[in-house]
């Protein structure tokens, strides 16, 4: 029997792939604790699919070790390669890759028939998979006649009917259309919470990992930038590069001067032949005289006519767009342009002089 | 949920078979197997006939010494340096005629309204399917100087003295030859020219200019790339034609490299090592061509294609579409309907001498060549069928199985082994068949399955079997890989994922290979000639030698039969495979 640490039930340990001459990804190790669902989360090229591959079987590694459930699926110092098709992972693919020349059913039973499952206990099983991701009544279409997203729900109802020991989603929303995307993001949370196979979930859409994740980690260019859960990614970004991927946000180059108390100080910036001095909250790694990068988000800037008590950045409007329930603006201080999201009732004008007001508690100071 | 595990997956308490697994696999035992046999069906004939042509045949004919003797006869022999110059005679006209046929018929069909085009399409394609060979008898018979059908009819309602055509001549070798490979350049350039944006066109004629200069200056450009593709693939096929100028130039005195090689692979005269040196010659001047055609021309083609899949506006001619219309039906009266009709009513006769004798008809010429049952049946033809039907349905099956697992590991797998298959699948399309058939004469002769089927086979299979990997690829290229890496991770192996997902989806594109495989096997003159042997004639070869030894209306007779089937053929070939998927 199998003895999982539930804690790290998925083990990715010093995993190296190389394409040629680049290093698709360079050292990377995590680990996901039982029943979790993880979202590996970058732009494209940025390893993360390599990751998913490497971790289906369908590549080879290049150094390494990968082990889920207390089985070693590859391991390059130990000579050990599991060939795909004994991984038991359950896997979504970007296309769906519903083979046309089945029907729903077919294409649902068939890791059954492979697993050699008799036929009672098949269509059983296949019949409440379909009842689950809601396709109850397309078992006999043929995978041609299906919208988009019922491709997509026969997908995942293949990938979870054989119960793996883990599920592999590789942008399965990528093809979908807006509203689809956004109903099927709370359903494949839904089921995968149903089922409790733990997940790992490819994607480059920013709102998917954090609408869908107990974990997200942030990759660029085949390394870890950061890993925590969803809040946690947003609001405490550890570099500008987390920071500008992770939603919007207003990046100012700066130098550490002052720390006040543990991860709260001061960052001088420069602006116009002016030294600005803001008061924040320094991610972990940041000391005393380090370069660092400020981070605020558009909706943590106030936008106020009056100056108040004359610590606020002076700054004009040069555009003012109305959004139903904010206002997008962008505010022109010295060179640096503000994104700054303002009340519509403040009814801010473009050419207008504003002052904005940053609150310490947001204003956070990360890696350059 | 607990966790299962799968009997025997279990790497972490059997790490020793897993990590044997991970080398034998079904995939690298089949992948391995498969490039040992092509790369030794490839490569050897190629080896041998480079060693071959260093070898110089003494006077005697029985020692051989090394050096470049055979190399300086390629200049100095009394003929050869002649035949040289009529290959590429015929090479270069075939081309002109071919291109000029073949890029006018494919703008008439897939930019201009000519009335009834989509109908017309198949006619000409015809040509492509039957033999060039016994088009070459066809010709022979319809304008052959003193008894062809065309010129008995000049002298006797036109007054002509002596004759209005003669194709016993190479340029007889150039007619015919160019509008057999008409449909080459046609399906080359047809297929961008029906899925080029129209509005490329257009902003050329709001500009002012007018059709005739829009075509010029617009399409025909854009679609260069594919006419050269064309063009050069029929330099290198009529360069390795040997039918055609053995019928009608090469008993009039205008030899050319194949019927030499010929000469020196079978008969008094031969001389394999010579023979050996010849094919280099020719070999290596298609396989330039081709290297060109694959390396720069090719990869431009579908620069000028947009991705939609729209039908474009077609060019409205005016009155000149009646003009386009006549033009097509000329094309395929000459190259399809005239040569059938008079190979037909020539193998009614009992003999033949250019006049048609209502009251004479017989069938007697079909039941010699083709009832094999009868005592008069003439054996080198009625052997050909049999053996013609067991190498075209044993060879396609044979070559659609490598060309499925060869297609796969190019696409499918990565790396090195993958390139090198890709290029042992373009070799053979460099080479005619003649130069491979006498590679593989002088590797095989010592060897147990010369003078069998199994050699002939062998030849066939080494020279065609990329066309037919072509066909699968096509498909296989429209087919994500991640159907078969959904079913590795539903827990199916390699080989599985093949039976059950891979060969079911390219399933058209296997059975359009068989089929055109079948055909090319069916028709197939140059490798047969060289390899057969008493007992081993092909339809082809029985052909040849009824051409040869007996007269003119067997000869017909069996072409017409011949004939026949790669019709019947074709209609089961498009029915299968519809109407682009051709495109070599």
């Amino acid at each position: 029997m199998v003895n999982a640490n539930d804690n790290r039930y998925v083990e990715v340990q010093g995993l190296v792939k190389w394409f040629g001459n680049d290093r698709a990804v360079d050292d990377i190790s995590f680990s996901i604790p039982r029943g979790k669902f993880l979202t590996l989360l970058g732009p494209s090229g940025c390893g993360k699919t390599t990751t998913l591959m490497s971790i289906a079987g369908l590549h080879t590694i290049d150094a390494g070790s990968i082990r889920v459930g207390g089985v070693v699926y590859t391991s390059k110092a130990e000579g050990l390669f599991l060939p795909p098709e004994k991984r038991d992972i359950g896997m979504v693919f970007q296309s769906y890759a519903i083979w046309p020349h089945m029907t729903v059913a077919q294409n649902v039973a068939y890791p059954l028939e492979i697993r050699k499952v008799a036929r009672a206990e098949i269509d059983e099983r296949v019949a409440a998979v379909l009842r689950l991701v809601g396709l109850a009544d397309m078992a006999d279409k043929l995978a041609t006649q299906l919208s988009g997203g019922q491709q997509q729900r026969t997908a995942l109802a293949r990938a979870i009917v054989s119960k793996p020991r883990l599920l592999l989603f590789d942008e399965p929303l990528s093809n979908l259309d807006l509203k689809l995307r956004e109903q099927m993001r709370v359903e494949l949370k839904r089921i995968q919470h149903e089922v409790g196979i733990t997940s790992i979930y490819v994607t480059h859409d920013q709102a998917e990992a954090l609408v869908m994740s107990d974990e997200i980690i942030v990759m660029s260019k085949g390394r870890i930038q950061q890993k925590g859960g969803p809040h946690q990614i947003y609001a405490r970004p550890v570099n500008a590069y987390v920071s500008n991927f992770i939603g919007v946000a207003n990046l100012l180059k700066g130098r550490v001067v002052e720390v006040t108390a543990p991860g709260r100080g001061a960052v001088e910036i420069e602006e116009g032949g002016r030294s600005i001095r803001l008061p924040c909250r320094l991610a972990d790694g940041i000391g005393p005289g380090a370069d660092a990068v400020v981070s605020i988000r558009p909706e943590n800037v106030r936008a106020r006519r009056e100056n108040g008590d004359g610590r606020a950045l002076e700054g004009e409007v040069i555009q003012a767009i109305f959004l139903g329930n904010c206002v997008d603006c962008r505010v022109r201080w010295g060179e640096y342009e503000w994104k700054v999201l303002a009340h519509p009732r403040d009814r801010l004008r473009e050419g207008e002089k504003v002052y904005l007001r940053l609150d310490p508690e947001h204003t956070l100071a990360v890696l350059p | 949920m607990s966790v299962q595990t799968i009997p025997g997956a279990a790497a972490a308490d059997a790490p020793q078979s897993s990590r044997w697994r991970s080398l034998v696999t079904q995939e690298s035992v089949s992948t391995l197997v498969v490039s040992v046999i092509v790369g030794a069906a490839v490569i050897l004939p190629l080896i041998t006939l480079v060693v071959s042509s260093f070898k110089v045949l003494d006077s005697g004919g029985f020692d051989t010494t090394w050096g470049f003797d055979n190399y300086k006869r390629l200049f100095t022999d009394r003929i050869i340096p002649k035949a040289f110059v009529n290959t590429l005679i015929i090479s270069f006209g075939s081309t002109v005629v071919a291109t000029f046929f073949g890029v006018s018929l494919a703008w008439i069909n897939a930019r201009t309204n000519c009335p009834w085009r989509e109908r017309l399409e198949p006619y000409n394609l015809i040509p492509f399917f039957l033999s060039p060979f016994v088009g070459a008898i066809a010709w022979h018979n319809l304008a052959s100087s003193k008894t062809g059908l065309l010129n008995v009819w000049a002298r006797e309602y036109l007054g002509i003295e002596t004759h209005l055509l003669n194709v016993n001549n190479l340029w007889g070798v150039v007619w015919v030859t160019g509008i057999f490979f008409a449909p080459l350049v046609y399906l080359f350039v047809v297929g961008s020219l029906r899925r080029m944006d129209p509005s490329l066109e257009d902003s050329a004629r709001t500009t002012g200019a007018g059709l005739f200069r829009t075509t010029m200056t617009v399409t025909l450009p854009l679609v260069m790339p594919g006419i050269l593709s064309g063009a050069i693939i029929v330099f290198v096929t009529a360069a390795g034609e040997f039918g055609v100028p053995f019928k009608l130039s090469a008993p009039y005195g205008w030899e050319t490299l194949t019927t030499q090689i010929f000469s020196k692979a079978v008969g008094d005269d031969a001389n394999h090592y010579l023979g050996a040196t010849m094919s280099m010659a020719l070999g290596a001047i298609c396989a330039a061509f081709i290297y060109v055609q694959q390396r720069y021309i090719a990869p431009r083609s579908f620069t000028t294609v947009t991705g939609k899949g729209f039908r474009p506006n077609v060019l409205d001619l005016g009155p000149w579409k009646w003009v386009a219309f006549g033009y097509n039906i000329a094309f395929i009266m000459v190259a399809v309907v005239m040569p059938i009709l008079c190979l037909f009513i020539v193998s009614l006769h009992p003999v033949w001498e250019g006049r048609i004798f209502l009251n004479e008809l017989t069938t007697i010429n079909y039941e010699k060549t083709l009832f094999w049952w009868q005592s008069g049946a003439i054996k080198a033809a009625t052997n050909g069928i049999y053996n013609s039907f067991f190498l075209a349905f044993v060879g396609a099956s044979i070559a659609m199985v490598l060309s499925l697992v060869v297609s796969h590991m190019i696409h499918r797998t990565k790396g090195f082994g993958a390139r090198l298959l890709d290029f042992l699948c373009v070799v053979p399309i460099g080479f005619p068949g003649i130069v491979l058939a006498m590679g593989v004469l002088v590797t095989y002769i010592q060897t147990p399955i010369y003078a069998t089927l199994w050699i002939i086979m062998l030849g066939y299979i080494t020279r065609f079997f990329p066309y037919g990997q072509r066909n699968i690829s096509s498909v296989m290229l429209a087919i994500s890989e991640e159907l078969d890496q959904s079913s590795r991770m539903a827990g199916a192996s390699w080989f599985t994922t093949l039976r059950r997902i891979t060969i079911p989806l390219l399933k058209p594109g296997i059975f359009a290979g068989w089929v055109l495989l079948f055909i090319i096997f069916l028709r197939e003159l140059s490798i047969s000639i060289i390899l057969y042997t008493s007992g081993t004639e092909t339809l082809s070869v029985g052909v040849y030698y009824l051409a040869n030894f007996e007269n003119e209306p067997l000869t017909c007779a069996l072409s017409i039969a011949q004939t026949v089937v790669l019709l019947i053929c074709i209609i089961v070939f498009r029915r299968v495979a519809g109407r682009e998927a051709l495109t070599a």
